[in-house]
């Protein structure tokens, strides 16, 4: 829900542009990584910031002074991409070293439990809402689904695209899981059954960099390696809204949902700056620029109206952006 | 919800055995609220409750002081609290998050089945059906359990006086009648040995209202719809009765007060059938009239739609389902192991029975994938339909490029936000529901780490490999008991050596005692096996496997 402190209305209910929007700021850069930062997240509590890296570390930071707290060690590979568990005790890394780890967000930072079973690099990681469950995407071709507890791989779902898969989400409630691919297809799959439920996009070409599910469940966002992000309503199966004007032809671009003042959907881009469009509208509100290099990830604060942004191998910094006050 | 995108062409029942849960013992299984998790009580004693979602054991209860067989287990409403009879005629009260015992108490007899309170967030009142005594109320927080009347006395005006202590009622011996609260937990419906359902107000020990049953035979189980508006009596005639609640939802001690007071001329027993004949219709009869069998467990389903019921006739393992205007849809069947108790899940289609030898079967439909769900423009039909094509399809004209003319109105307003109201939770949402253990997970340890990365090395290599060992869940069951269940997983048919090689080893393992840490080891040491059986070692107990 919007945090609506501002006075500012939101955007449901207003017509046309009357809302001001207020633009974000730069406020800390975050250097501590030695090659390029793929992916940042908050926590769901909002009080820390992970990061990792293809320096094989991930650095847990925290999210009210952006102190650093610590580097996690032991991937023997990059690391391209990071989960929170939902009550925020416990992340999961995903890396190239073919291993998912899990690790403790809370002292003494040990690694709690390493899952193996992908025989490619993994590419792609997230928690299900209760946090029971872990779903991996690979450059294996296959998705997997872990056990939290016991690190069992409860099914594997083989051959679910033809190319490596970049993006794995679970929706609202866990019982779907979006997945999308460098071949071109975004799946939604059954998560009890790991049986395909519909097709979303089959054309060859452009490839699928990501896919998420709105907070709702309802809609899914997918961002394609030419430069343009959809919004589907994935019952009906069309792309409600498109939301074009960056730059995403080669790397895998998280995007994100920005709900806590408006609703913006925020991407990063292969020219060095974090976009920032109305959901509604679908334009672009900000360019966020500052960034030395291809800004590959991004994540919205769950409270506050604030935004990280991470880049590639020439920038290796995080930059935090927090929007004006009334 | 993912309702709109799953063939809505599929029947909402089961269809075969998915998977097995093991775990010592088991005697009787419950599912919690919104069937996240299984309760499930064994025969030493303990109770173990798994997650749903994962499969996996979320929890063991354990009490030192009691190694009898768990004879019934019941959650409260929002799955905070366990209540577990034992054969050792113990009542005990659990809290489920810390795991920790919250009340015991010991009763005169052993209690076949009990229940807290339905209407409570944090019920310390419970209904316990004995062996062969009245059932009775027993509050853990004043420490008194109340016994309930069983018939109504013939004499006219005459009320059961309130009893606090356990002496039996004075009359003739009894015989075991069975018990349930109503959906709020303020009434209890007693169905007894004349073949009687007997409205009950617990607090005042009064006989309300009297239904009785058809044919007038004992009534063995009673049990209510999730939604209350149903209830269903298995009675020794081996026919099962369907009765539509003609009550309110809510106030439903006031109703029948005042049913009782409208009606005029009548006295005593005759009064009581009176209300009864507005409390209570009766709706439908299932029996088999071929084979005329018992019936056991006979419950509803999540949403009243359809009513299963076993039985373990000659030793087998049949689930009976009927729709609920009478109709027998399905015949389940199971491995040759006698069935002794089923629950259905109170959401999806899947039904978990529990047989002789304490398996814990899980019954779900059989998926099979949706071609339409293939490509994005894939839409399946019911039937044939004739293509008939455009004025100008086959028009010679330059082609203009593909235009796809977007149907959609890209300036509506999308809402990312708004959840619909969860049809499940009830109005009163100030209590959370306790719906999921938090999943901690277990450190591996550092010889296991090793050990795992030989075994990834190997895999690396074997392309045979890549399966998810999973801890005796076996989801393709050509090594069980019985073959026929085999099919359940055509797609996903593994080398069946490999396969029963896993089998044997996690069999050799799980046959050991049950409890936590033990299941911890066979994890471990299941890990082994596999890391042995891909490196050519042979363990004692099985014999090489390459």
């Amino acid at each position: 829900m919007p945090s609506g402190g501002n006075g500012v209305g939101n955007g449901a209910g207003t017509s046309g542009g009357s809302q001001t929007f207020k633009p974000y700021r730069h406020l800390k850069t975050l250097e501590g990584h030695t090659a390029a930062i793929s992916c940042v997240k908050y926590s769901n509590d909002g009080n820390l910031l992970a990061s990792a890296s293809l320096d094989k570390s991930m650095i847990l930071w925290s999210a009210t002074n952006y102190s650093l707290i610590h580097r996690y060690e032991g991937h023997s590979s990059g690391v391209s991409d990071l989960a929170w568990s939902s009550d925020s005790h416990y992340t999961c890394s995903a890396s190239d070293d073919c291993t998912l780890r899990i690790w403790d967000a809370r002292a003494p930072y040990e690694c709690l439990k390493v899952l193996r079973g992908h025989t490619n690099f993994v590419f792609c990681v997230n928690f299900n809402p209760p946090s029971n469950l872990i779903v991996s995407g690979s450059f294996d071709e296959t998705i997997r689904i872990w056990e939290v507890k016991t690190g069992r791989c409860v099914r594997v779902i083989k051959e679910a695209h033809s190319m490596p898969i970049t993006s794995v989400h679970f929706n609202r409630d866990g019982s779907l899981i979006v997945s999308g691919s460098h071949d071109g297809s975004c799946k939604i799959w059954d998560a009890k059954e790991g049986t395909c439920l519909k097709t979303l996009i089959d054309d060859k070409s452009p490839a699928v960099s990501f896919a998420k599910f709105s907070p709702n469940g309802k809609f899914i966002l997918v961002a394609t390696l030419d430069s343009t992000l959809k919004l589907s309503n994935y019952a009906s199966g069309k792309f409600i809204k498109v939301y074009t004007g960056h730059t995403n032809k080669v790397f895998c671009i998280t995007s994100a949902f920005s709900v806590t003042n408006g609703k913006y959907i925020v991407s990063g881009s292969e020219d060095n700056c974090v976009y920032l469009w109305d959901l509604q509208h679908k334009t672009i509100l900000q360019r966020l620029q500052g960034h030395t290099d291809a800004v590959i990830s991004v994540t919205c604060h769950p409270l506050h109206n604030q935004i990280a942004s991470s880049a590639n191998h020439l920038d290796r910094t995080i930059r935090i952006w927090k929007q004006e006050d009334a | 919800m993912n309702a709109p995108i799953i063939d809505p062409l599929q029947g909402d029942f089961p269809e075969v055995i998915e998977e097995y849960l093991e775990h010592g013992v088991i005697k009787c299984v419950a599912f919690n609220h919104r069937g996240s998790l299984l309760a499930a009580g064994c025969a030493d004693g303990s109770c173990v409750i798994w997650d749903f979602e994962t499969r996996g054991i979320a929890k063991v209860l354990r009490d030192n002081d009691c190694a009898a067989a768990i004879t019934s287990v019941s959650w409260s409403k929002y799955g905070h609290r366990l209540l577990v009879s034992a054969a050792d005629k113990s009542l005990t009260l659990w809290d489920v998050s810390t795991g920790d015992k919250i009340a015991r108490t010991t009763l005169q007899q052993t209690p076949l089945h009990a229940r807290l309170n339905p209407g409570l967030s944090s019920p310390s009142l419970c209904l316990a059906c004995p062996l062969s005594s009245a059932p009775m109320i027993v509050d853990f927080e004043i420490g008194c359990t109340t016994l309930l009347p069983v018939c109504v006395p013939e004499m006219p005006d005459v009320l059961a006086p309130p009893q606090r202590s356990k002496c039996a009622e004075s009359g003739p011996p009894f015989s075991p009648a069975a018990a349930c609260f109503n959906k709020c937990g303020d009434l209890v419906y007693v169905g007894n040995a004349k073949g009687e359902i007997l409205i009950v107000d617990y607090k005042s020990v009064r006989v309300l209202a009297l239904v009785p049953v058809s044919g007038g035979s004992a009534v063995k189980n009673i049990v209510f719809s999730r939604d209350g508006k149903y209830l269903l009596t298995n009675s020794h005639d081996r026919i099962i009765r369907i009765y539509e609640n003609l009550l309110p939802a809510k106030d439903v001690l006031r109703s029948l007060e005042d049913l009782g007071k409208n009606v005029d001329g009548v006295d005593g027993v005759e009064k009581m059938k009176t209300v009864g004949s507005k409390c209570l219709t009766l709706f439908r009869e299932f029996q088999d009239l071929v084979t005329k069998m018992h019936w056991k467990a006979p419950c509803f389903s999540g949403d009243g739609e359809w009513v299963v019921g076993g039985s373990a006739c000659k030793g087998e393992h049949k689930i009976y389902i009927w729709d609920r205007a009478g109709h027998l849809v399905k015949i389940l069947e199971g491995p040759k192991e006698a069935l002794i108790d089923l629950a259905w899940h109170p959401v999806h289609p899947v039904i978990v029975s529990v047989s002789l030898t304490g398996l814990v079967y899980i019954w779900a439909k059989d998926y099979t994938e949706n071609w339409s769900a293939f490509a994005p423009d894939f839409k399946e039909l019911e039937e044939n339909e004739e293509y008939v094509e455009r004025e100008d399809e086959f028009d010679l004209m330059p082609e203009t490029g593909k235009v796809k003319v977007s149907s959609v109105n890209e300036d509506e307003e999308v809402d990312i936000e708004t959840v619909e109201k969860d049809a499940f939770s009830d109005s009163d949402m100030s209590v959370e529901e306790l719906r999921y253990l938090p999943a901690e997970p277990i450190p591996d340890t550092n010889e296991e780490q090793d050990e795992l990365k030989l075994i990834e090395a190997r895999i690396s290599a074997s392309p045979a490999s890549e399966e998810a060992v999973q801890n005796g869940h076996v989801t393709d069951l050509v090594s069980s008991p019985q073959g026929e269940m085999g099919e359940t997983r055509g797609k996903r048919k593994r080398k069946p050596s490999e396969k029963a090689m896993e089998l044997q080893a996690e069999k050799a393992k799980a046959s050991k005692a049950s409890g936590r840490t033990v299941r911890e080891k066979s994890r471990a040491v299941g890990d082994q096996e596999i890391d042995e059986s891909v490196n050519g070692g042979g363990d004692d107990d099985d014999d090489a496997y390459y």
